[in-house]
């Protein structure tokens, strides 16, 4: 075995065995040298600062630029955030632990399991929101909190389905057993995303239709305010899954750092 | 729950979560800061 010193740049072989995090997980020595601190980039933080800005921009939009709808009154407001959390779930997070589950296992690469692991954590997260915010806008509208519309029903079925998912990776250690499962889980799990988006032409739904084949049933700064809201989401979204991935990247590095430091 | 307040929830229930799950990450990102100054310490004394 070689030893390097915290500052040296001499990397043997067994340093990209610790970086790629490849299958053979080789235990060496290189891995000494020093590890970067993780997810600290320029340019993660500027965007981290601008999605945050953002939200806070579509947050005064939505509370104080955006009309008072006629008929549902300031209620309807909650809209401008529970409508981008559905698209972030439904449509960027879910479909990435789609394909990156596909891709991994075409590849066999580890990284395309971390990050369709970090992408679902969010989407359960902007799922949990929708689920949370659309009874509290319905109850002054329909009268009750929850009813078993289509809609509601299939996106409480896709927020089971991916809860089991992440209980499913947090009870296997990681490897690829662990990532061959849950590629197979998340390939069979996302059918439920067209399920949903579709469950309001198919069936019978008092859910409302935003898009229709005129276009947005919305006032024009209403639309504004909804695209402001659905950029600053999906920026955060975007922001928060780098940070994740980066997260189980070195999450990963430092697993086979320990068990190099046992072994020394 | 009058309108505002049913509009208050439902922001409460957004900034809870987003917030909830920004700190959970900032922990994680704190352990792992420890962890590689941890195996740092390790290395050198090692050496």
């Amino acid at each position: 075995m070689t030893t390097v010193s915290p500052g040296s740049t001499a990397q043997p072989d067994a340093t990209a065995a610790v970086a790629d995090g490849g299958a053979g997980g080789g235990v060496t020595t290189a891995a000494a040298a020093p590890l970067p601190e993780p997810g600290r980039t320029l340019w993660l933080d500027i965007l981290g600062v601008v999605a945050i800005l953002s939200v806070l921009v579509a947050l005064y939009g939505a509370i104080i630029w955006a009309p008072t709808e006629a008929v549902m009154g300031h209620v309807q407001r909650i809209f401008y955030f529970h409508m981008p959390s559905a698209w972030v779930a439904l449509g960027p997070a879910f479909t990435i632990v789609f394909i990156c589950s596909i891709v991994y296992l075409v590849k066999k690469d580890l990284r395309y399991d971390r990050i369709a692991g970090a992408s679902a954590e969010l989407g359960v997260l902007f799922t949990t929101i929708t689920l949370l915010t659309g009874p509290l806008w319905a109850k002054p509208i329909w009268g009750a909190y929850w009813t078993w519309d289509p809609r509601l029903t299939t996106t409480l079925v896709l927020w089971f389905i991916y809860v089991a998912y992440l209980m499913l990776r947090s009870s296997i250690t990681e490897g690829h057993s662990r990532a061959r499962l849950s590629a197979v889980f998340g390939i069979v799990g996302w059918i439920d995303v067209p399920i949903v988006f579709m469950s309001i032409r198919w069936w019978r739904t008092i859910h409302p239709t935003l898009v229709t084949g005129e276009g947005m049933n919305l006032d024009s700064s209403m639309e504004a305010v909804l695209m402001l809201s659905l950029a600053a989401i999906t920026l955060l979204y975007v922001y928060l899954l780098i940070v994740r991935v980066r997260q189980l990247d070195m999450g990963s590095r430092l697993d086979r750092l320990r068990q190099l430091s046992h072994l020394r | 729950m009058s309108e505002l307040g049913f509009l208050f929830a439902g922001y409460a229930v957004v900034w809870v979560a987003l917030g909830g799950y920004i700190i959970a990450v900032g922990r994680r990102q704190s352990t792992l800061r420890r962890e590689i100054a941890r195996l740092e310490r390790e290395f050198r004394t090692g050496e």
